[in-house]
């Protein structure tokens, strides 16, 4: 019995409990395919998601370092921009290589003669056109244009139109410069640099407007010369122009024409009846102590036929000087002489000269606002015109700075002169540089 | 022939008058013009600068008494403002850069070139200042 239930016992152990369902091989194989088919795809999972990971943290740091780049542009350009201030670009940026402009003056005058009444005495418009056609071409040309009244016993008033200059300018090179046309002529440097609003007394002086002419048409060539570099320089200019000219074609003293010997006369003859040119130069030394502290002297001159036969020669001299002394002083003055042949009067000497000074009150630093716009000037005149008429002119006057291109002069002219028809005159004049 | 003589004396003396008169007027005046010189002067000079120390260097001051080779070197040329300011106000009151734009300070200092008659390369150091600091 024993034995039985041993044997039973371990035929139980031997031989597992019956389940309920029986797994046949192809089944049993067919699920461990899809097992081991499924590990596969869980590990290339599992290998996807990690390069997956690398990937984002790679582009994570790509990220980083971008904004990290941008964050310093910003911060370079904000910088950039606290140190340099954008260039400025022109408004007419288009038309920088040729450019117009018109640049002037305009007076309006009162006058009172000794002896006469006192009256407005003229409004005149000088406009300078100038034109620049490249860096080194400009063409410049300067008018006047004023009323007056007609002669005596005509009725009404008449417009006037000079033409005062016109010429082209090429700048060859550093130290030459050619001028053609109507030009200013350098006979000292009033006309080139003291007419219109830029003289601070209503009147021309008497020899520069009796003794020398102020334009003549030809050509010129002139310059500058650096001496060191503290602004110092020499500068030159040499020209011909067809010069002083007969006005009845005579050789008479009395027929001298400064301003003619001009284009074509209306006859359709050329204007330049005596032929030959007159030729002229000026040679200038600039000294500049330091700003508003210079000195320039200059010698000019000019020679050449003047009548219809070319028998005679009218010559001129000129020395010229201006002298700064601050701000607030200027001096400057001509001395000019001319000679020229006759036929009546033989040869004729003439001289004069002028001197006038200014100064600024603001000089005195007294610091009053009408007292800072004010200057004081004077000048004196001395002719002699080589024909038994000299005369000499005292002038005192003021001039008011509305602003710097805004002046209000006034001055009394003292006169005594052996042409009685000079008298003692107060002028007033309000003029404008644009 | 008395009265003739008298006439004549009065004449000459009327004439010695006025010519004493405007001889006194030339005086007078030619006084004037002489003080006011003198005057305008002696106001220049008493209220000038001091003159500088040779160790000052004075940016507009166009010498200095000692020599320094180094500042002598970096003041070899003076700049666009300073000559400017040198030759810009000899003939018209001072003008200022923002008055005007680039392209007309172009014009202009042509004009004023040939005008003044001044150096070329002077004329470039002044136009470059105007330019730098035109209004437009």
């Amino acid at each position: 019995m024993l034995g039985l239930v041993t044997a039973g016992c371990v035929m139980g152990l031997a031989f597992p409990t019956n389940v309920t369902a029986v797994v046949s091989d192809s089944d049993f194989n067919a699920l461990k395919n899809l097992v081991q088919q499924m590990n596969g795809k869980l590990q290339s999972l599992e290998q996807t998601n990690q390069l997956y990971q690398q990937t984002i943290q790679q582009l994570q740091r790509q990220l980083g370092e971008t904004q990290t780049l941008a964050t310093n542009a910003v911060q370079k350009a904000e910088a950039a921009a606290q140190a340099q201030p954008l260039p400025r670009v022109p408004i007419d940026e288009a038309t920088v290589n040729h450019n117009f402009q018109i640049l002037g003056d305009a007076e309006f005058q009162y006058a009172k003669a000794s002896g006469q009444n006192g009256s407005f005495l003229l409004a005149d418009f000088a406009p300078i056109f100038l034109y620049r056609a490249g860096d080194n071409i400009l063409f410049e040309a300067g008018f006047d244009t004023t009323i007056q009244n007609n002669a005596p016993n005509s009725s009404g008033y008449s417009t006037s139109f000079d033409l005062s200059f016109a010429q082209l300018d090429y700048v060859m090179n550093d130290y030459v410069t050619l001028a053609a046309g109507d030009l200013l002529l350098p006979l000292g440097t009033y006309t080139e640099r003291g007419a219109g609003w830029l003289n601070k007394i209503p009147d021309d002086p008497l020899a520069v407007d009796a003794l020398i002419p102020g334009s003549g048409v030809g050509a010129e060539l002139l310059g500058a010369i650096p001496v060191g570099d503290a602004g110092k320089f020499l500068n030159y200019s040499v020209y011909g122009v067809n010069g002083p000219s007969s006005a009845d074609g005579t050789g008479n003293a009395g027929a001298l024409d400064l301003g003619g010997n001009v284009g074509v006369r209306s006859d359709g003859v050329v204007a330049n009846l005596h032929g030959d040119l007159s030729g002229g130069a000026r040679l200038g030394f600039f000294v500049p102590f330091k700003p508003h502290y210079d000195l320039e002297l200059g010698l000019s001159g000019q020679s050449g036929e003047w009548d219809n036969a070319g028998s005679h020669l009218w010559s001129a001299g000129v020395l010229d000087a201006a002298l700064h002394l601050g701000p607030n002083f200027e001096a400057k003055g001509e001395y000019i002489v001319s000679r020229y042949g006759s036929d009546d009067f033989g040869q004729i000497d003439q001289h004069g000269w002028y001197m006038q000074a200014g100064y600024k009150l603001a000089g005195l630093n007294f610091e009053l606002p009408a007292i800072n716009n004010l200057e004081l000037v004077g000048r004196y005149d001395s002719l002699h015109d080589g024909l038994g008429t000299s005369t000499e002119r005292y002038t005192v006057g003021y001039v008011y700075y509305f602003t710097s291109t805004l002046l209000f002069e006034g001055d009394y002219e003292f006169l005594h002169s052996t042409d009685p028809t000079q008298v003692n005159q107060l002028i007033l004049q309000l003029s404008l540089g644009f | 022939m008395a009265v003739a003589q008298f006439l004549c004396t009065l004449t000459r003396s009327d004439m010695k008058k006025n010519k004493q008169s405007k001889g006194l007027a030339h005086t007078i005046f030619s006084t004037a013009i002489i003080a006011m010189l003198i005057g305008g002067l002696a106001c220049t000079l008493c209220l000038a600068e001091p003159p500088s120390n040779a160790q000052q260097t004075n940016s507009v001051a166009l010498k200095a008494s000692t020599p320094d080779p180094d500042k002598a070197a970096a003041k070899s040329q003076l700049t666009g403002a300073e000559l400017y300011s040198i030759n810009c106000n000899r003939c018209h009151p001072e003008r200022y850069p923002t008055e005007r734009t680039a392209a007309q300070w172009k014009t202009i200092m042509l004009h004023m070139q040939v005008r003044a008659n001044i150096p070329v390369a002077q004329s470039r150091l002044i136009l470059k200042y105007l330019q730098d600091n035109s209004g437009r």
